[in-house]
């Protein structure tokens, strides 16, 4: 039997904090408690190591990559970028193109590619890996269809309907994040699949809340950093699918404030 | 992964030691093996992946911060893990309570943990232990403490949830945190 020390409240709110049943100001005073003194350390690392096996039949679900950059973006850490670069899809990308499959039939395979679900033997991966964009045109034609292969930090962009330019102008791509300025992510190619390294900072923006346009620049790129010409194609970034889907159902957070460019 | 059992439990406990000496490639490596499980928690406890991701990020940049403090004589690398997700997890319901509460899809009991036969034998020493400790509740206060372990609800929304008095809830929860104890101390 315990002895009534042992039992006292004090020893109870700290199970009762690891169980998480205190309100905010409770829960913040036993907080304080941890923080202060090693009583209290010690008996909530007793409390959590009783507990914390309820946690054992909790299916694994693997995050976006996008949150791996995010962290290292917020630390400024130099750790790789990617954490695990896998093959497949983008090889055979690079396969259809070496192979001189036109454009609109590349996007299509690339939409078919990105889109068929997989097999559902490793429900927690899916498609997590990878999230797509379709930039349409004022006359609601679509002008190029950005893939995004967040683990190996890449963008493949094809086009889709031909756009004429001027003698010195060029297509420029995008990436606008909800309420921010936009950021260039380089120059593409009017008439044929483009790919384009992405940055940290470029991952870590990635989301369902940022858009991608292509706006008419100098050959050379935007001289100011921020576009300069007309933007002629525009569209939300999405995530595959069935991005992540894991035995884990969840509500689709609503966002209200997509950003149209 | 079991949040207590073997497979890689000292090596998850070294990772972590190195990440408390700001060894970055252990950090990105503790990252790549425990992130699904936690991010799970999250999922579990929030029901909605923009929140989860959030709460995920914040703990992994605590977990840098605070890795040095890690103690292993104390908890096992994953435990340690495991529970600074929840308590993210829960700050954040209770930052976000109002607006959570909104949403009746949040609201939906979810006291449908028993584990299936499958997890079960896959499950630690340590669960199955607490799992026995647990079936010498009774039922309705087993499944109180699941729902408040899954939930992160306070005394007066399970209160609410399970349509009892306070004082019945509170009674519940605390006669069965000193039972589970007295039978996991043995």
């Amino acid at each position: 039997m315990n002895t009534p020390a042992d039992d006292g409240n004090d020893n109870l709110r700290y199970a009762e904090y690891v169980l998480g049943v205190l309100d905010a100001d409770a829960r913040a005073a036993v907080a304080h408690e941890v923080a202060t003194t090693s009583e209290a350390a010690v008996a909530v690392a007793l409390w959590q190591r009783r507990l914390t096996p309820l946690a054992d039949p909790i299916d694994e679900v693997a995050p976006a990559p996008y949150v791996w950059a995010r962290i290292r973006d917020s630390l400024q850490l130099d750790a790789p970028d990617r954490l695990q670069p896998r093959k497949g899809l983008w090889d055979n990308l690079q396969l259809w193109r070496r192979l001189g499959i036109g454009a609109g039939a590349l996007a299509a395979a690339l939409l078919v590619a990105v889109f068929v679900p997989r097999p559902a033997l490793t429900p927690t991966v899916a498609n997590a890996g990878y999230m797509a964009s379709t930039l349409q045109q004022d006359n609601g034609s679509t002008g190029w269809t950005a893939t995004m292969d967040l683990r190996n930090a890449r963008m493949i962009v094809v086009p889709g309907t031909p756009v004429a330019f001027a003698q010195g102008r060029a297509p420029e791509l995008w990436l606008i994040p909800a309420g921010a300025n936009p950021i260039a992510v380089g120059m593409i190619a009017p008439d044929k699949p483009t790919t384009l390294a992405l940055d940290a900072a470029l991952l870590a923006r990635l989301g369902p809340t940022a858009a991608l346009a292509v706006s008419v620049e100098p050959v050379g790129g935007s001289p100011t950093g921020q576009p300069t010409g007309p933007v002629i194609a525009k569209g939300a970034i999405g995530a595959a699918p069935d991005a992540g889907a894991g035995k884990v159902s969840v509500t689709t957070p609503k966002r209200a404030d997509r950003t149209s460019a | 992964m079991n949040v207590t059992g073997p497979g890689g439990g000292d090596e998850l406990n070294r990772l972590l030691q190195s990440t408390g000496r700001n060894d970055q490639a252990a950090f990105a490596e503790l990252y790549k093996r425990t992130s699904p499980k936690l991010f799970g928690v999250c999922l579990r406890m929030l029901r909605d992946r923009g929140a989860a991701e959030e709460v995920l990020q914040e703990t992994y940049t605590t977990v840098w911060r605070r890795a040095a403090t890690f103690d292993a004589t104390r908890a096992s690398a994953i435990t340690w893990l495991v529970a600074l997700s929840r308590n993210k997890a829960i700050d954040r319901l209770r930052q976000h309570r109002e607006e959570l509460l909104d949403d009746p899809q949040n609201l939906d009991a979810a006291v449908d943990q028993q584990p299936t036969p499958a997890a079960d034998a896959e499950s630690s020493q340590e669960y199955r232990r607490l799992q026995q400790c647990l079936d010498e509740l009774e039922p309705q206060q087993q499944s109180s403490v699941r729902e408040a372990f899954f939930s992160g609800a306070t005394y007066n929304e399970l209160a609410a949830r399970c349509k009892v008095p306070l004082g019945t809830m509170k009674s519940w929860i605390r006669r069965s945190l000193i039972q589970l104890r007295q039978c996991l101390d043995q």
